[in-house]
């Protein structure tokens, strides 16, 4: 069979200011929740709602995802003495219950004050 | 035992984004009348009244913007016509109508209905055309991404159709979990493009590294030294962005992303797998797309069986709830290996939970913790622990191919 020959795209196809797309947006939100997992010393402090751009978008997700890499290597910030580097799942677990936690507490002090007007 | 699959060691899956089958491979129609793409009859109003065809003027960029709308009320207006009433029938003919919604233009609404004439798209119908292509692989839900490729990792989105991020405690593993938990214990991979791209399934990227992530860069590696898992899925890059050797054009065909980047994409992994002759005997390589993009396509999607998830009202937006009992709109899929023969089609149904299954089966075998989509929908290779029916087994071939296309990537 004759080989096919591949044709590259052209150099302006490259567009690194072309504005995010909603899937892009949405990668930038996930990733924004597993950073805010991490320890507060690996966090990037960007505010993802000023990325307007693919080129800005890559620079967040390279950032995150590094850190991410970082922290599983326990390469991240020096820990603290004696204290035991959690693992990402089981900051997420607990991150899960304290919402739910959250939620439950609302709810009571609601129902507190509800019944405190009557 | 077939050789195909007595040979089968690997399992790689790439997917791609938001293309239509119709918009990519319809074109094959004109010279294979098993594959069920452009007829030319097909058509969707407009709306103002004309009767808009489908027509071979795709452009690889610059067409498609604003991006189509793929989210879970437009795709349900793509395939239902806008009809929302009680024991409505599917027409696909909403397709202008939603690509309308968007900028309130009615030429440039018309353009939701090109498609890519062949020779425009080399690589991705020459694989077609000389390997196996599945005429009824359809999206797994009719929405958008991350719910879609949740069911090509766990065989179900967790009741999700939109693009939430998933939680840990789900019921269900995904597929590299359960193959790295099986006893024996199997390998499996999930390699993204680089760090600037990164994953789309960030669960995983919490939980497991670095056994279970690589970048593209470490795919060619592995295949060139014959270092490939078990199971390998790949993820083209979802950016433009500056790497160490200058730009990276983004290489996932998300419109308006380049199409010929993706067509390069797809070569090169094409080719590092085929550049190592014991990977190239012992591997099956399925490209696929995680949904239609808005696109349009012809077939209606089929019902199949729910997953026991149910999407509210509020979370479908379109005032219905959603049973999981439908599949999303059909996509380009094409299982490749020396072992199949050139020039078949497939018309079983399939969706992206046919993935999970398919490596679950063949590499650990029974497996009952799954989801009730995943353990009916149909597998790409067959399981070799018990017997091969020859009707089904895509690696057919008693001989391998030496005939196999070679892409130049110049």
């Amino acid at each position: 069979m004759a080989t096919i020959k591949v044709p590259k795209p052209p150099n302006s196809a490259f567009n690194k200011e072309r504005r995010v797309s909603s899937l892009l947006r949405a990668h930038l939100e996930h990733l924004q929740r597993a950073e805010f997992r991490l320890p507060a010393e690996l966090q990037t402090n960007i505010y993802i709602n000023a990325i307007k751009t693919e080129g800005e978008a890559a620079e967040y997700i390279g950032q995150v995802t590094a850190r991410l890499h970082a922290a599983h290597a326990g390469m991240g910030a020096p820990k603290a003495k004696g204290k035991k580097v959690t693992s990402m799942a089981a900051m997420a677990a607990r991150a899960k219950t304290k919402r739910k936690s959250v939620k439950v507490k609302a709810k009571k002090k609601q129902t507190k004050a509800g019944r405190g007007r009557r | 035992m077939p050789p195909g699959l007595d040979q089968l060691k690997h399992i790689v899956v790439l997917m791609m984004e938001n293309r239509s089958f119709d918009h990519m491979l319809g074109d094959l129609a004109k010279t294979n009348p098993k594959i069920d793409g452009i007829a030319p009859a097909l058509s969707n109003p407009d709306t103002a009244g004309n009767v808009v065809k489908a027509q071979p003027l795709a452009q690889f960029q610059g067409q498609l913007d604003p991006d189509p709308d793929h989210h879970f009320p437009g795709v349900d207006l793509q395939i239902f016509g806008g009809d929302t009433s009680p024991g409505r029938v599917a027409n696909m003919q909403g397709f202008i109508k939603s690509y309308f919604n968007q900028q309130r233009d009615v030429k440039h609404s018309q353009k939701i209905m090109y498609y890519f004439p062949q020779e425009k798209l080399p690589v991705l119908t020459t694989l077609a055309k000389e390997f196996a292509v599945f005429n009824r692989w359809f999206a797994s839900i009719p929405g958008p991404t991350i719910c879609n490729r949740a069911f090509a990792h766990y065989g179900t989105s967790f009741g999700k159709v939109g693009m939430d991020l998933f939680y840990i405690n789900e019921p269900f593993k995904s597929v590299y979990n359960r193959l790295i938990d099986a006893n024996p214990k199997r390998t499996a991979k999930l390699y993204y493009f680089d760090v600037p791209s990164s994953t789309m399934e960030i669960v995983n990227l919490l939980q497991h590294q670095p056994e279970l992530f690589g970048t593209y860069e470490q795919f060619l590696s592995d295949c060139k030294k014959g270092q490939l898992p078990d199971y390998s899925f790949v993820e083209p890059n979802y950016t433009d962005h500056d790497g160490d050797d200058g730009a990276l054009i983004a290489s996932d065909q998300h419109p308006d992303h380049h199409v010929q980047a993706g067509e390069l994409f797809i070569a090169t992994i094409y080719n590092a797998i085929k550049g190592n002759p014991d990977l190239w005997k012992s591997t099956a390589l399925l490209v696929t797309y995680d949904e239609h993009g808005g696109i349009y396509d012809h077939v209606v999607p089929p019902a199949c069986t729910p997953d026991g998830f149910v999407a509210s009202p509020n979370d479908t937006g379109t005032g219905m709830e959603f049973k999981f009992d439908r599949l999303g709109v059909r996509v380009p899929a094409i299982l490749i290996s020396p072992w199949i023969p050139a020039g078949i089609v497939v018309d079983r149904v399939f969706e992206h939970a046919s993935i999970p299954a398919t490596a679950t089966s063949f590499f650990i075998g029974d497996y009952e913790q799954r989801s009730p989509r995943e353990k009916v929908a149909d597998i790409f290779v067959e399981r070799t622990d018990k017997p091969v029916d020859p009707g089904r087994n895509l690696l057919s071939r008693d001989v391998m191919r030496d005939d196999c296309p070679e892409f130049d990537l110049g």
